[in-house]
Parts: structure tokens; C-alpha cells; sequence
């Protein structure tokens, strides 16, 4: 790096220094949050919140939590979710990705439109519609409604992500393999995919975080409180300000592990999200 | 043997011929499920709102039909213009804060150590989700967090809810969008500069470009392609904020941080005005669809 720019010395350490202030204004919400968390009700209201508590009361706030909401039993709902919706789009928008960049397709632009055009409109454009078929054909309120959905509104841009990637595989792997005989689903699993490991695990990480982030159809197309995903639940928990703090910290783990597990395929795969 | 309806002998070119052809149909089985989600989910749901924005309709009666009427009442509807103000002001500062920031960001990081760790510091809040990132805003700004700062130095005034000033929400909001909003273009920025062509970089340095000069000549021009799809990302995306404001304000306090995104949800969802909501939503869908224009363009330039 300081080989491929040469900073002098001077400007390097002038970049640490601003960087270094800044990062401490990124923390101090996470600061603020932790040590929001470790205070009971009374002592939050009653002291500034510089002041550090006397005790940590993580074990009082997660008492409440498992007591008064249901954020545990929506952690597992909404791992569940992320997990069918991450894993369904992935393989449907892989498959497709390879049908359109290497097999003989007619009109392939205007396919890839057709699913393209899922990430250009704005979500809200589907609320009403999607809502008012669930509530008519009964998938409404109901778990695989919701993984369905997920999977659906995920597949375009991970097809856009798949697809630049597989324009970049060389067709001539591929028809050595088909002279030696491979058919076209040997090609994509011996061949695409091992390929492409950096892409599918960056799919798959802003897939899985997209879902289980995700609140606007969660409130919309759930209403039955044991399966409502995390972010419906964690939205309507206003009263126990630690508490909710701590409930903050709980849900967050999984997306934050996932993203440090994936952190160096991250960079190789990133490339393929703006092509 | 031959089928009866075969006039000729079934010959093996006649055979192989079709089975050719059902072969050359079974590529389109790898597009197929793809295709169908995005047809019964998306498209299909781009016709039903826009048909439903020339209905009446409370979610539970007949649909009705009033030709033009959800879009007259909602042009004349002070609230509407609150929100599409609140729109506009969320889309053109998000843009300049979520293009600037990042840059700058990734120059620093690019030129610090460790780069890693800072690299990761600036993408971490990009984990949470908004609804997260919204509620931690919520109690930093309630009376119990920031504003008791500012009582400390005797401002009195300010030790209140913040979130809860009309106007001044909208851009506290915003300013708490980019904790979150600026981690993606920072990585692409990242990856644009480690990227980059050095030999210009080299030659410029031989002609005695150095710091501030250099980037602004040299290297911020051969990111040009970086910027704009950064520029297009966060443009689409600025339209589409739901979560943080929801978790914030809801659009309150008396809808005055409302923006185009959330009338479509509360004039559906909260006053079962389902037609005024799809309405609300095809004007939304018109103004992203210019900006996606632009987008799509930029991104298919070099396939064609």
C-alpha cells in the first residue's frame, strides 16, 4: 500500500490522526449504546449518561427481555428467514446468472431485464399488492410467506452480482469441458460455481444481513407475534430504554459475526457488486 | 415403428433434430425460476398498485373506481408537499454527505495504519440494520443522551428530545443515516483507489504534483467510474429510506419528517387509504424510475 502510493511520512501520520478522531465519533453511539446497556431502568434516567453505573445489569435487562418481549424467539425466526431467503436466492439466482451468460438463450438483455427490473423500482411499489395476495390466497401471517418474499426480492441483484461474475469466467474452460464430455449442470457445479466462491459468499453475506435486517414487510406481512422476524419485534420495544439497548446488542451479533468471518472474501468479491 | 401422424420415416435426423430442440428449450429452465418470482412478485405488483392508485380502496370493501381522484386530493394535501419536500432534502444532502465522506474516508485509510482496522471501524455500523442503528439514535438524542451536553453548558433549552423538533429531525436523521449509510461506497472508494492505474499516478509525481493537487488532478479524475456509481447507489437508495425513520419518528411528530417512503406505508397501512398509499407510490416510482434511468445506463455502457 505504501508502496502503490508512496505517502510521505508526514501526510501518513497526519491521515492516522484524523482518522483516529473520527473513529472515536463512529464508536460513541456503540459507547453510548454499551454503556446505556449496562444500567437498570432508575439508574438510566436518573444519571447522565457519562456517568458509568455502579453495577452492570446485563443480567436484569436480559431477565426483562426473555420475560416481557420476544426478541429471542425472533433472533431464531429471523436466523431462520435470512438463512432460506440467502440460500434460496442464491441457488435461483445462480442458476439464472449461468443460464443467461453461458448457455444458448434468445433475447438474453431482454431476460435479464425482466429480472433486473425487481431492483430498480422502489419496495414500497410491492407493499399493497404482495399484502392483498397474501391475505387472499392465505399466505398471511405466515412463515413461508415471508421466506418466499424473501427470496424473491433478493434474487435480481444477486443474479446482477452472479452474472458479472460469470462473464468473467472464460468460455473456453467451459467447452473443454463439454468436449470432454461434461454436461451443462456438471459444468455449473464443477466448474462455475467452485469458480466463484469470493461472489457467492458476498451474495450471500448482504443477503442474509438484507433479510434479517430487514422491518418494512416484516410489519406488514406478519402479525402473529412467535413468528414475527427480529427487527418487527425489536421495533415495537419502547419502554425499558437498557433493556432495549441491550436487545440491540443480542440481535446485532449475527451480521456482525458474519461480516468479520467474511471479511476477506468482502474485498475480492466487492468489485462484482458495481460492475 | 413410426407414429401415425408421421407421414415420413422417422428418420435419425428428424429425431435428433427435435430432441435438439427440447435440449436447446431445457437452457431456459435455469432462468425459468428466477423469471417467474419476478413476474408474479414484482411486475405484477407494478400493475396492481398502478391500477389500484385509480381505485377507492379500504382493504376489506369493493374496490371502487375514481379515475383520477387519489392524485388530486393527494397533490392538494399540505402533508403530501411536506413529504415530498422532506424527500428532496433527505435525496440532496445524503448525496453530498455519502459522496464526500467516503471519499475522503478511503484517501485517509488507503494512506494510514492500519488500514484495516480503521477500514473496519468506518464499514461496522454498516452491519446493523436500520431498525438498530435507529433506536440506539433515539435514546442518544432523547433527553437522557447528547442534549444533556448541552445543558451542562447552560442551554437549557436544548436538553429536550431532539427528534422531536420539526425540520431540525429531518437533518439530525440524516446526519444518522450516514453512521450507517456510508460503509458500501467507502469499500467500493477503497477498492477503486488500491485499483488504480499508477503509472499516470508516477508520471504526475515526476512533473512535481504532490498531495492535495495530486488527488484532486490525478487521482479523484481516474475514479470517475467509482463516483458514479456511488453517486447512482446512494441517489436510488436515498429515495427508499424506510427503516431509520420509522424507528425514529414514524414521521412524527404531526408528520413533519414523513418522506415519500413512508405516506405510501402510513396512507396504506395506518388510514387504509390503499389508494392514496398507490398513488403516493406510482409518483415515488416516477421519480426513481428518471434517476434508474440514468443508472441503467451507466451500468450497461460497456456492454453494448
Amino acid at each position: 500500500m505504501s508502496k502503490k502510493l508512496k505517502p510521505k511520512q508526514k501526510s501518513s501520520k497526519a491521515c492516522n490522526l484524523i482518522l483516529t478522531v473520527l473513529s472515536l465519533v463512529w464508536v460513541f453511539p456503540v459507547l453510548f449504546a454499551l454503556i446505556g446497556s449496562m444500567k437498570t431502568k432508575q439508574m438510566y434516567n436518573l444519571t447522565s449518561f457519562w456517568e458509568l453505573p455502579t453495577a452492570i445489569s446485563w443480567g436484569t435487562n436480559l431477565e426483562f427481555i426473555a420475560k416481557y418481549s420476544n426478541i429471542l424467539q425472533s433472533v431464531l425466526n429471523s436466523l431462520f428467514y435470512a438463512f432460506c431467503g440467502a440460500l434460496g436466492c442464491l441457488i435461483i439466482a445462480s442458476f439464472a446468472a449461468y443460464g443467461l451468460t453461458k448457455l444458448k438463450i434468445k433475447f438474453r438483455m431482454f431476460w435479464f431485464m425482466v429480472i433486473y427490473s425487481g431492483t430498480i423500482f422502489p419496495f414500497q411499489m410491492y407493499l399493497i399488492p404482495v399484502f392483498k395476495a397474501y391475505l387472499k390466497i392465505g399466505l398471511y401471517d405466515t412463515r413461508i410467506g415471508l421466506i418466499i418474499f424473501y427470496i424473491a426480492i433478493c434474487v435480481p441483484f444477486a443474479m446482477f452480482v452472479m452474472r458479472n461474475h460469470f462473464l468473467n469466467i472464460s468460455n473456453e474452460i467451459i467447452e473443454s469441458a463439454i468436449i470432454d464430455g461434461a454436461s451443462d449442470s456438471r459444468v455449473f457445479f464443477s466448474i462455475m460455481l467452485p469458480m466463484s466462491k469470493a461472489s457467492l459468499a458476498v451474495v450471500a453475506l448482504t443477503q442474509f444481513s438484507w433479510c434479517y435486517n430487514e422491518l418494512m414487510f416484516g410489519i406488514t406481512f406478519v402479525n402473529n407475534n412467535a413468528i414475527k422476524p427480529v427487527m418487527a419485534t425489536l421495533s415495537t420495544f419502547t419502554n425499558n430504554t437498557p433493556a432495549m439497548l441491550t436487545a440491540c446488542f443480542i440481535v446485532s451479533i449475527p451480521t456482525i459475526a458474519l461480516y468479520l468471518l467474511l471479511n476477506k472474501n468482502f474485498d475480492t468479491g466487492i468489485a462484482y457488486t458495481s460492475k | 415403428m413410426s407414429p401415425p401422424f408421421f407421414k415420413g420415416e422417422w428418420t435419425m435426423r428428424q429425431a435428433t433434430s427435435i430432441w435438439d430442440k427440447i435440449k436447446s428449450k431445457k437452457d431456459y429452465l435455469y432462468i425459468l425460476p428466477a423469471v417467474i418470482l419476478v413476474t408474479v412478485f414484482f411486475i405484477s405488483s407494478i400493475l396492481f398498485t398502478l391500477k389500484l392508485s385509480f381505485y377507492s380502496w379500504d382493504g376489506f370493501n369493493d374496490m371502487q373506481f375514481v379515475g383520477f381522484d387519489n392524485y388530486t386530493k393527494l397533490f392538494r394535501d399540505a402533508n403530501f408537499w411536506v413529504s415530498v419536500r422532506n424527500t428532496g432534502i433527505w435525496v440532496v444532502f445524503s448525496l453530498i454527505i455519502s459522496l464526500i465522506l467516503p471519499l475522503l474516508l478511503a484517501i485517509m485509510i488507503v494512506n494510514s495504519r492500519p488500514a484495516g482496522l480503521f477500514k473496519n471501524i468506518f464499514y461496522f455500523p454498516s452491519t446493523l440494520s436500520g431498525t438498530v442503528a435507529g433506536l440506539i439514535m433515539v435514546s442518544m438524542l432523547s433527553k437522557y443522551g447528547i442534549p444533556q451536553v448541552f445543558g451542562l453548558l447552560g442551554l437549557n433549552n436544548w436538553v429536550k428530545d431532539w427528534l422531536a423538533i420539526p425540520v431540525l429531525n429531518t437533518f439530525v436523521m440524516i446526519f444518522m443515516g450516514t453512521w450507517t449509510g456510508i460503509g458500501m461506497s467507502m469499500l467500493l472508494f477503497i477498492a477503486g483507489l488500491r485499483n488504480m492505474d499508477r503509472s499516470s499516478l508516477e508520471a504526475a509525481k515526476i512533473d512535481g504534483a504532490s498531495g492535495i493537487q495530486l488527488y484532486v488532478r490525478v487521482v479523484i479524475p481516474q475514479l470517475s467510474t467509482t463516483t458514479i456509481v456511488v453517486l447512482l447507489m446512494s441517489l436510488v437508495n436515498s429515495f427508499k429510506v424506510f427503516d431509520n425513520i420509522w424507528v425514529m419518528t414514524k414521521g412524527g411528530p404531526f408528520r413533519s419528517s414523513e418522506t415519500l417512503a413512508l405516506t405510501v406505508y402510513t396512507e396504506s397501512f395506518v388510514r387504509n387509504n390503499f389508494g392514496a398509499g398507490a398513488a403516493a407510490a406510482v409518483f415515488l416510482t416516477v421519480i426513481v424510475l428518471i434517476v434508474a434511468y440514468f443508472n441503467l445506463r451507466n451500468t450497461f455502457k460497456t456492454d453494448n
